[in-house]
């Protein structure tokens, strides 16, 4: 029988893993986006951000529009990387416990 | 971790995956009231023209629709994600509204612009090229359909009779700006209501 993959902790995680969802179907999307696409609370955002940033899977930039603040979060290609051997380990075990 | 996983998760884990790439993605229905302003406007620059007999009517409504849509999409737009996809479309939509604008004031200011054969024909055409390259970006056929239309107009315009044209422009205007638009807000509205919430 052969290993059965690892899922990757970091994008386990359900918010972090619509938010690389999500980000992998734009180029980049604002903070205020995110929060309407996910539902989510400001603070549960922000932190799960911040750890798709640590991971280097999220690439953040603060600019000023119309002098206010705006935070656009961009997926780098680790990222993308990350996210494609997810999905791939995710068949890999769905395809396991269908056969089991 | 992966003992506590069950099947059920992993599939979920798989819809979610799927479900934030298309939301992600889905830009363009939120254009529909663009359409509606727009057939408005042209309504509104055609009665203008047509009773108040002056060649201001065109200019004056179709720069207070650029103004009102410059407004409205800068707001509405203002917390949008930017998608390869919505940039192209964008970029077509754009593109025309330039060469529409360069060409009819140059024809206006020329005095070659009396005869309204020549407006219903190249207004239509251009309407039908901008609709069908957005349609064969986004793979929408409703949208395709008003391309057909306005060709079919811009046929209209070049054999049928000054009545004839005007009545299949007004006819074009009416289906691919304000149903076409109506459409459009409609299935923004649906999409809406059918997004869910993900947490961790």
């Amino acid at each position: 029988m052969p290993d059965l993959p690892e899922l990757n902790p970091i994008i386990h995680g359900k918010l972090r893993l619509a938010l690389l969802s999500l980000l992998a179907g734009v180029e980049e999307a604002d903070f205020v986006w995110l929060r309407g696409k996910t539902g989510s609370t400001d603070g549960n955002l922000g932190a799960q951000l911040a750890r798709l940033e640590e991971a280097g899977y999220v690439r953040v930039q603060k600019k000023f529009v119309k002098r206010k603040p705006k935070t656009l979060y961009r997926m780098t290609d680790a990222g993308r990387q990350a996210l494609a051997e997810y999905i791939q380990a995710l068949k890999q075990l769905l395809g396991a416990a269908i056969g089991n | 971790m992966q003992n506590e996983t069950t099947t059920r998760d992993l599939k979920d884990r798989l819809a979610l995956i799927e479900a934030m790439i298309a939301e992600g993605r889905r830009t363009t229905e939120s254009w529909g009231w663009a359409f509606v302003l727009w057939g408005a406007a042209f309504y509104i620059a055609i009665a203008w023209a047509t009773w108040g007999h002056t060649a201001r009517a065109w200019p004056v409504t179709m720069a207070a629709a650029v103004v009102v849509t410059v407004v409205l999409a800068s707001i509405k737009t203002r917390h949008e994600a930017e998608t390869t996809l919505g940039r192209a479309v964008g970029s077509v939509w754009l593109a025309l509204g330039i060469s529409i604008f360069l060409l009819f004031i140059s024809l206006g200011v020329a005095g070659k612009l009396t005869d309204p054969h020549l407006f219903i024909a190249v207004t239509s055409g251009m309407l039908g090229m901008a609709n069908a390259a957005s349609a064969l970006i986004l793979r929408w056929k409703v949208q395709f359909g008003c391309a057909i239309i306005w060709w079919a107009a811009a046929v209209a315009g070049c054999f049928g009779t000054e009545s004839q044209s005007t009545i299949v422009f007004l006819t074009a205007i009416f289906i691919c700006q304000i149903v076409f638009g109506v459409y459009g807000m409609v299935c923004e509205h649906r999409a809406k209501s059918h997004r869910g919430t993900a947490h961790a």
